[in-house]
């Protein structure tokens, strides 16, 4: 078995072109110009030998036999090999629940709460309601699991500095009040004495990123964050529009930068089985004469998260006006 | 451009490969390029030997031409046409989407190129019986969705199941993952029809502009030439195992705040046939209408418009019910 398992990865490498490898440009073009092609011309190379014979430094010579030759089994070669049926699919599915909201329209809309492995985006005009909307999702990941929630933790990504703690405590008070008038049975019971403000208040990890470039940061981070901290199932950007809109002259970089964060996030939000959430502000757009507002960021950006929910009033603004909430 | 390498071919020993290497003859171009005479003389290796190792090279590494009449022959017994599942859009691909090529679905966020990948996706599954291979690039595959079309399909469980077993899902988020993916399908699994013991006959790709806006543009040198990789290894499954291949794309606003699709001119040329999608902005239309417009076909005359319904690809969706302890109902 060992021997079949070992030909089949042999075969698999074999046909990896140095040209669709990971590996720096420039070391590419010397690899490519002295007539190493695939991964199969590499076979019985040392690194010395190629070091000479291509021009390249020993670490890089080294690099190059390590990503082309397999030496070890890297994740992008096993992620890309890997594959699911839509039947299995479909059983993952059903185990993991969403994140509710406590809102059942909301919930219903959601299909059953924010989904886990997907990311979600949030948009809405200024005081709608998005950063309660998180915070709320912070405090709900935190019920047990059987209460119905998904008993994990939560990071929260704060861009803006709107994160209010003492908003948090209300929250979860009202959340252990709620928990409590529903436990019926002996299990939900102890895992009430362990629901507390303090565990719900510890139970979630809160970063402060100032610029995208500790945001971009922070997402570079996040995959071994989470790693370490595997029972972490909700993370929370907000907001993800705030450091991009400011004094960012180069526009089609800053959509290249934000595809690229969209990629790692839902890469994240997949292998971890975490639900992401990320919230956007509104611009005006204005067209025939009329103004609306759309979501901010870019037309490209509209494509980068799995479902976008926008929120707005529906009516008169007032702060218990009735909200309208339009999925998209 | 082919290392040379002792036992390629025939008459090519290792002291032959290592006097070519000091002549700096290290590819079989390099050696077919060289003049015969001169290099038997430097290298002092025979003349005939040279010339017949050219001769085999030469063989072993071109293309041979095939007459019109024959790959007419093979286009007639080889092409499909795959169903998308959808009869206006079917109109426009004329009759749907053919084997052997690319087409491409582009529109905005929300004009429903996932919802008419799963409309493929589960067509072929279900009435054509053949596996489908789904290459998810932005975690848009939902298998609740998959399950809800085909229980407009058939009502029998057991169908259903079988048919979602032939949709082979992979998730990949950045094109090296990507390209390493595609290589091992046309490499491997396609060869041996081991993907589910039956042939492939759609891939899907959801969606290619995901994984290469990112790196396409600015001081990225390598963004076109990865992007021109990913074309190359999409057009030779579809050629090679006639295979009918679907991608879709972000769009974009030019000059004049008109649509176009994305990743640029190049990427332009790949696709066989383009579908745009869009939404439908009368006052008084149901939000699930869309429109679809043929930009670029080779059978077709462009700019053909149909219209068509998204939410009639399934029935009213079922609920479940909620038993055992009290939980947080999202029915309530």
């Amino acid at each position: 078995r060992f021997g079949k398992s070992f030909k089949f990865i042999f075969s698999t490498l074999m046909q990896r072109t140095v040209a669709s490898s990971p590996l720096a440009p420039s070391v590419k073009v010397k690899l490519i110009h002295f007539g190493f092609h695939t991964a199969a011309d590499l076979l019985d190379v040392q690194p010395l030998q190629l070091c000479k014979e291509a021009g390249i430094s020993q670490d890089e010579a080294v690099e190059v036999l390590q990503t082309l030759r397999g030496d070890a089994q890297s994740d992008q070669q096993e992620a890309a090999s890997e594959s699911v049926t839509a039947l299995d699919l479909l059983h993952q599915e059903q185990i993991h629940s969403g994140v509710v909201t406590f809102c059942s329209e909301l919930d219903a809309v959601l299909g059953g709460g924010v989904p886990v492995g997907k990311t979600t985006e949030i948009c809405g005009a200024p005081g709608v309601g998005k950063t309660q909307l998180c915070i709320q999702l912070a405090v709900d990941v935190q019920i047990p699991l059987c209460f119905g929630g998904l008993g994990g933790k939560a990071v929260y990504i704060d861009t803006e500095g709107s994160f209010v703690v003492q908003r948090v405590v209300d929250m979860a008070e009202a959340a252990v009040e709620h928990c409590t008038l529903l436990a019926e049975d002996e299990e939900q019971r102890k895992a009430l004495e362990e629901f507390t403000k303090e565990k719900i208040l510890s139970g979630i990890f809160l970063i402060r990123c100032h610029g995208y470039v500790e945001l971009l940061a922070e997402a570079y981070l996040l995959p071994d964050f989470l790693a370490k901290h595997p029972e972490v199932r909700l993370v929370v950007i907000d907001s993800i529009a705030f450091p991009f809109r400011h004094d960012f002259d180069d526009l089609s970089q800053r959509t290249r930068l934000l595809n690229g964060l969209a990629q790692k996030l839902i890469l994240l939000a997949t292998q971890h089985s975490a639900a992401i959430v990320l919230t956007n502000q509104m611009t005006t757009k204005v067209s025939d004469g009329q103004s609306k507002l759309i979501p901010a960021l870019g037309e490209s950006w509209g494509h980068a998260a799995t479902q976008r929910l926008i929120l707005h009033w529906d009516g008169v603004k007032s702060p218990e006006g009735e909200c309208l909430i339009l999925c998209l | 451009m082919v290392l040379l390498r002792e036992g390629l071919c025939p008459g090519l020993s290792e002291d032959m490969v290592k006097a070519l290497q000091g002549e700096c003859i290290r590819t079989v171009e390099d050696l077919v390029s060289s003049d015969a005479e001169e290099l038997a003389q430097k290298c002092s290796v025979s003349y005939k030997a040279l010339v017949a190792l050219k001769r085999v090279l030469l063989a072993q590494h071109t293309a041979f031409p095939i007459s019109g009449a024959d790959l007419y022959e093979e286009l007639l017994s080889s092409t499909s046409i795959l169903s998308t599942g959808i009869p206006s859009v079917d109109k426009l691909l004329d009759s749907g989407l053919y084997s052997g090529e690319i087409t491409e679905l582009a529109g905005g966020p929300g004009t429903g190129k996932t919802q008419m990948c799963f409309s493929v996706a589960v067509n072929t599954a279900h009435e054509l019986k053949q596996n489908v291979l789904y290459i998810d690039t932005s975690g848009g595959v939902c298998a609740g969705r998959l399950l809800q079309m085909l229980q407009a399909k058939t009502s029998s469980t057991a169908e259903q199941m079988k048919a979602l077993q032939r949709i082979r899902v992979f998730r990949v988020f950045d094109v090296f993952t990507l390209l390493c993916c595609l290589q091992n399908l046309r490499s491997n699994d396609l060869q041996k029809g081991s993907v589910g013991g039956g042939s492939v006959k759609a891939v899907i790709v959801d969606s290619v502009s995901a994984v290469i806006s990112c790196v396409l543009g600015g001081k990225q040198t390598e963004g076109m030439s990865l992007m021109m990789q990913v074309a190359f290894e999409l057009k030779m499954i579809a050629k090679d195992f006639n295979i009918a291949v679907l991608v879709t794309n972000h769009v974009t606003r030019d000059g004049n705040g008109k649509l176009k699709s994305g990743l640029g001119q190049s990427w332009s040329h790949v696709p066989r046939t383009r579908i745009l999608l869009q939404r439908v902005e009368q006052p008084g239309a149901a939000s699930s209408l869309r429109t679809a417009t043929l930009t670029k076909s080779s059978r077709q005359s462009c700019n053909l418009m149909e219209e068509f319904n998204l939410s009639l690809q399934s029935e009213e969706e079922v609920k479940s019910g909620c038993s055992g302890k009290r939980k947080f109902n999202t029915d309530s």
